[in-house]
């Protein structure tokens, strides 16, 4: 590792603490910023003024939000604590985002898979048939199915498979836990992806990708076809097959890498919408509740976890990119 | 290009170097896109959707369709129609009305933040970090750090579910204040807010890519040039480098247009978007998005969803074939 | 590069074979479901199709349930917490299917001549779940000191639902550690003493903040014992995983018998329900409007295991009495009387519950049949609104209805917006509809701050008094109209000592007369709720209460 590069990862992560302390800052004082509180929303019909006031003093939340915010970041910062959620009352707040988000990553390491093997499949198969119709309609198509939002086809892959013709549960995850590994502990053991009932989750996150991986692999396939050494390669009559996984598609796969590493990060948030219209207990359903309910440090750690995340992603990335495209050179670029 | 900049007399010299940089390579491209049908067909569909948008108001007042509010109890439920080509919803309105009127929502969605969005925070900031450089580039690409590792969706929703309560009330200030009625009621509070955050959000990746383009032109010869022959920074920044990332300017805010519906889709569809009885495209399909509504009324969901998914069609073509023209290079 | 055309024309080729595989599938949208049936039952025999499903495998029932917010009774206080703990947990005392107060642990009580002092004997056969520890008086003592200690702090209901024990507002207030009108006689013998003469103080000790724990459970692990909670009811807690499945498990030691049904899955995780039940994934599912009418129709195979029954529920719009225009009695009947019940029911209702003819509903004690509120009637409506002081549509100020909404949803109901539409075209008024969000929504109420609104009361405990005293008498704190009449709060007051039952009730009839002229609230419905139950279960029906009930519960092969 170069001098330039060291001192340009030095500052990247200098950084960091300040933009986690801002990020935090931002989504402490706007969630309390709005009419409404936990306590106000958990109390439900039987409201009795005198009673919520003395349950928001218990819970310190008449106090000054930079001292909430003081108190908060304390706990957080000395003992790793997250908080406990409003919502479920008293419980601790990491016994339930974790749960969530390894049940989000299951289905969405799946879907990811699935698609970048059918998007890299579908690139190059239509960056070799470039100018004949195979290629456009391969691309047109997996558009088309990028086109459909989740809201509207996931209503009609459960109606049709599940309702019309009933080879997949309605429901996104399993009531009785099938495939269960034992070893992970309590909260972890259950597989739930491995199951008939995740079936269309998986199809509904996985299809509509294609189209983004499809488009990257050709271009890049039909960059590389290009160069000299792949040429080259032809000309010493090595086989088509060995042309494309040996020269064209390690070649291909570096930029591709990127793609990867950011996609990891939406493994973990989950997806709002899916999760909340096939009932798949993840991270993107718990996000959505903890803002109805205000259940504030639920929504703080759910945002801290996933900012972390991100940062310390795009930050490993950038050191990959550098093993991987040695040109890059960071001692010009300004901060 | 540069050469000729440095034989040419000052007062020409910017004019034609702009004037080469911005519309030939930008009117090439959009006359190689034109030649697409793919691209044709795509621009027209979208221009189109469009043009009911705006003209939502007008045909509602020549009875081209009906009255979107026009509630008919006695002809609820009913299916595709004659009179009622998309067949009619809950409390028996036309959802052919409806549907133009939630492509006005859209349209007015889009474009607000487009432009706040993306043509004054994306180019601006983009330009001012690039050109500039030093501690405003620092702060500018800090704050977009800040931005872009906040989980968006979540903020977005956040952000509508607080917010909302002030900005409404603040409408109503203003509008008792001025005495303009109908500023709460025309819904203009809650788009406000949902271009605003968009805005917020949506400006990081484009300010990055336009500042890494104005970065590697800054230092080109003809910027040199123009600098030393005593051409002030605005003169610099929108008369040369401006015109030279225009190119990249229209792809990523093209390609913007469609996240932008997206995203309107969600926030309405989590009911923290555009509040009823203003139709927009989240309301009429979270209505409908239950399975069991689906079983029983599934043209409810497949007029609105259908136009929708057109609309992402023809935006991914369009950017797909723009992303071909103008930025040959990525093919 | 030409080809590139294709890609369009695949596309749009794509998309409409998409569209003909779901016409063909569906038979051609919404009108043919009778066909539909058929088509079902021939081409996937099992599932969905009219026999039904088969009994569940072993002994299992399978049900949809929402996730419990938690499972320590002192601090529950939502319907959907309250559904396990009943289950799990019991009390002194009970109810029965009828709403009637009936033993639980306690197996007689008696009551003092003045009404204040309740003697219960408890049995010597309830035990603790896992430990069975038989339960004694002094196990009551220190749940009940617990539960009004947590009121200092977590509880909400502390305050509501033992406030009438002499001495618990000491407790909550922190005066004192131990409930002064709770005391353990011997180990059988438990005696409360409360305030006042109050007939509806054992069907406040049904709800769960006034059930048992196990109290070397609850010292040890005082946070989170409740996640496996030892109780005393007929099921125990086998597992609770969150958002994804509690497990209940028969109590073989049950005092009142061993449940039939030895093991209970409630499915956390959400989806459609009725596609699950007719997929055989559930054995009960609630039903929504748009599945009633077919379901109700007799060809339907989901007809014969259609069940439905009353809740003690309530839609309505509330008025701020003391908020213009409402301030005048004459535009809140106007507003009242101008809305089609009928008709709403009947169109944007599908008839699913029926037309609120008073504020205490059928099967509530005090339900008075006879009770009628102002028909619909638009031009009586707008006469009342030029009789007003506001002199007629023109003269009121900006009328604006808030709604709660927000947790998941785009649309403020087609029943309100067709009440909106019924005022402008009754009686010439605009009224603005401003859905907040939920939390907000219950920050405006608390606050006084909004002017009419929309919103369902559902009975806590089956007495008027939740209904009639609660939400209406000038000093409560839950009068959210700010409803003041002295001649209502005579009668309220009167009640509250009225030791005969049947005069009681006849108080809470009078005073609900008085609403009905006032009109501080006009209501909407009454609650009905529909459901369908697997033919070989036994046993499960609407509850119009939370009340213990799936001990009775059978599956027949």
């Amino acid at each position: 590792m170069d001098s330039a590069l060291a001192s340009y990862l030095l500052r990247r992560l200098l950084w960091v603490p300040p933009i986690l302390f801002i990020v935090t800052f931002v989504t402490f004082t706007l969630a309390r910023l709005g009419p409404g509180d936990p306590v106000s929303i958990a109390t439900g019909q039987f409201r009795d003024p005198e009673v919520l006031e003395r349950v928001r003093h218990a819970k310190g939340l008449d106090k000054p939000i930079h001292e909430q915010y003081y108190i908060y970041m304390k706990g957080l910062l000395t003992r790793g604590d997250l908080g406990e959620s409003y919502r479920y009352k008293g419980r601790n707040v990491k016994d339930i985002i974790f749960p969530a988000m390894y049940r989000s990553a299951q289905y969405n390491a799946v879907a990811l898979t699935i698609t970048i093997s059918c998007g890299i499949a579908l690139g190059v198969f239509a960056a070799r048939k470039q100018g004949t119709w195979s290629d456009p309609t391969a691309i047109g198509s997996a558009l088309a199915i990028q086109s459909i939002p989740t809201m509207v086809g996931v209503p009609f892959l459960l109606l049709i498979f599940a309702l019309k013709l009933g080879w997949v549960p309605a429901s996104g995850w399993p009531r009785d836990c099938n495939v269960s590994l034992g070893f992970l502990g309590g909260n972890y053991d259950c597989i739930g992806v491995l199951s008939k009932e995740a079936i269309i989750p998986v199809i509904a996150l996985a299809l509509p990708a294609i189209a983004v991986w499809g488009r990257y692999t050709r271009a890049f396939t039909l960059e590389v076809m290009k160069e000299d050494y792949v040429r080259t390669a032809r000309a010493k009559g090595i086989s088509e097959f060995q042309v494309m996984t040996q020269h064209v598609l390690r070649n291909a796969l570096l930029p591709l890498s990127t793609m990867i590493a950011f996609s990891l990060i939406g493994i973990l948030e989950g997806s709002f919408i899916l999760e909340n219209l096939t009932g798949i207990p993840g991270v993107g359903r718990l996000a959505f509740e903890s803002i109805g309910s205000r259940d504030y440090d639920l929504i703080m750690a759910i945002t801290v976890v996933g900012a972390t995340l991100f940062i310390m992603t795009s930050i490993f990335i950038d050191i990959a990119y550098t093993f991987i495209d040695p040109r890059i050179r960071y001692g010009s670029r300004s901060g | 290009m540069a050469r000729e900049a440095a034989e040419l007399t000052p007062g020409e010299s910017i004019a034609e170097v702009s004037g080469a940089a911005s519309g030939s390579p930008t009117g090439m491209a959009i006359r190689r896109l034109l030649r697409r049908k793919v691209a044709v067909i795509s621009l027209t569909f979208i221009f189109a959707f469009y043009l009911m948008g705006l003209t939502a108001p007008l045909l509602g007042a020549t009875h081209v369709i009906q009255d979107y509010q026009h509630q008919d109890l006695d002809h609820d439920l009913e299916g595709p129609s004659w009179s009622h080509p998309f067949g009619t919803d809950r409390l028996g309105r036309d959802q052919l009305a409806r549907v133009v009127w939630a492509s006005q929502t859209t349209v007015i969605v889009t474009v607000a933040t487009l432009f706040t969005g993306g043509v004054v925070l994306a180019v601006g900031l983009g330009l001012l970090s690039g050109y500039v450089g030093g501690w405003v580039d620092t702060l500018i690409m800090r704050i977009g750090d800040v931005f872009a590792s906040l989980p968006t969706i979540l903020m977005l929703i956040l952000i509508n579910a607080t917010l909302k309560t002030q900005v409404r009330s603040i409408a109503a200030d203003v509008q008792d204040f001025t005495g303009i009625g109908g500023i709460v009621r025309s819904g203009a509070p809650d788009y406000i807010l949902i271009f605003g955050a968009l805005s917020l959000f949506g400006w990081v990746g484009g300010a990055r890519v336009i500042r890494s383009q104005i970065l590697s032109l800054r230092e080109t010869e003809f910027v040199t040039a123009a600098r030393s022959l005593g051409a002030t920074t605005p003169q610099i920044l929108f008369r040369h480098l401006l015109p030279n990332v225009s190119n990249i300017i229209i792809v990523s805010l093209s390609l913007g247009l469609a996240g932008i519906a997206g995203s309107e889709l969600v926030l309405t569809w989590f009911g923290v978007g555009i509040q009823p009885p203003r139709p927009s495209f989240g309301a009429l399909i979270f209505d409908t998005s239950s399975i069991r509504t689906l079983n029983q009324h599934a043209y409810l969901l497949l007029f609105p969803g259908g136009i929708v998914t057109g609309l992402f069609f023809a935006f991914n073509l369009l950017g797909d074939a723009m992303t071909d023209v103008f930025t040959p290079k990525a093919r | 590069m030409k080809g590139k055309n294709a890609a369009l024309l695949a596309g749009i080729g794509g998309l409409v074979l998409l569209v003909v595989v779901f016409v063909v599938l569906l038979g051609g949208g919404g009108g043919g479901d009778s066909g539909d049936g058929g088509d079902k039952a021939s081409a996937n025999p099992t599932p969905g199709s009219g026999g039904g499903c088969d009994a569940p495998k072993g002994t299992d029932l399978r049900l949809l349930g929402p996730e419990p917010i938690d499972l320590d009774p002192a601090l529950i206080r939502d319907a959907g917490s309250a559904q396990y703990a009943v289950e799990v947990f019991s009390g002194l005392v009970q109810l029965n299917a009828d709403l009637k107060v009936v033993p639980d642990i306690a197996e007689s009580w008696t009551i003092s001549p003045d009404g204040k002092v309740y003697t219960f004997t408890l049995r010597k056969n309830a035990l603790f779940h896992v430990d069975e520890r038989a339960v004694t008086a002094d196990d009551f003592k220190f749940s009940l000191d617990r539960a009004a200690k947590l009121g200092r702090t977590l509880s909400t209901t502390a305050d509501a639902y033992l406030g009438d024990i002499v001495g618990v507002r000491d407790v909550i207030l922190g005066k004192s550690e131990s409930i002064s009108g709770v005391k353990a006689i011997n180990a059988t013998t438990l005696e409360i003493t409360i305030d006042a003469p109050k007939p509806y103080f054992l069907a406040k000790m049904t709800y769960p903040t006034a059930y048992v724990v196990e109290r070397s459970q609850v010292t040890a692990n005082p946070e989170r014992w409740w996640y496996k909670p030892k109780g005393t009811g007929p099921y125990k807690v086998r597992t609770w995983e969150i958002g994804e499945r509690i497990i209940l498990e028969a109590n073989e030691k049950y005092y009142g018998g061993a449940p039939k049904i030895k093991q209970i899955l409630f499915n956390l995780a959400g989806g459609s329900s009725l596609t699950q039940f007719e997929n055989c994934e559930i054995d009960v599912s609630g039903l929504g409007i748009d599945d009633l009418e077919r379901v109700q129709s007799a060809g339907d195979p989901l007809h014969d295991q259609y069940v439905t029954g009353p809740e003690l529920a309530l839609s309505y719009i509330g008025f701020s009495v003391k908020t213009p225009p409402f301030d005048d009695p004459k535009v809140r009947q106007a507003f009242a009387i101008s809305i089609d019940r009928d008709q709403l029911t009947r169109v944007v209702g599908k008839d699913a519950s029926p037309v609120a003819t008073s504020f205490m509903m059928p099967g509530l004690p005090g339900y008075n049949p006879n009770a009628k509120l102002p028909a619909f009637d638009p031009v009586r409506a707008k006469q009342l609104l030029q009789e007003s002081k506001y002199g007629g549509a023109s003269g009121l100020p900006k009328v604006r209805l808030t709604v709660a909404g927000g947790a998941g949803g785009a649309t403020v109901g087609a029943g309100l917006e067709a009440i909106q539409q019924m005022w402008k075209q009754n009686l010439g008024v605009d009224v603005e509809i401003n859905q907040v969000e939920t939390a907000a929504f219950y920050d405006d109420l608390d606050r006084g701050r909004v002017q009419m609104w929309s919103l369902g009361w559902i009975m806590d405990y089956p007495d008027p008094e939740d209904l009639i005293d609660l939400l209406f008498y000038s000093k409560s704190r839950q009068n959210n109209s700010g409803y003041n009449n002295p001649q209502f709060d005579a009668l309220i007051e009167k009640a509250r000592s009225e030791a005969n039952p049947e005069a009681r009730l006849k108080l809470y009839q009078d005073a609900e007369q008085i609403l009905i002229q006032d009109l501080p609230w006009m209501p909407l419905n009454f609650g009905q709720q529909h459901m369908v139950v697997n033919p070989h279960v036994k046993g499960y029906t609407v509850n119009k209460i939370i009340v213990p009930f799936l001990r009775n519960v059978t599956i027949e092969p």
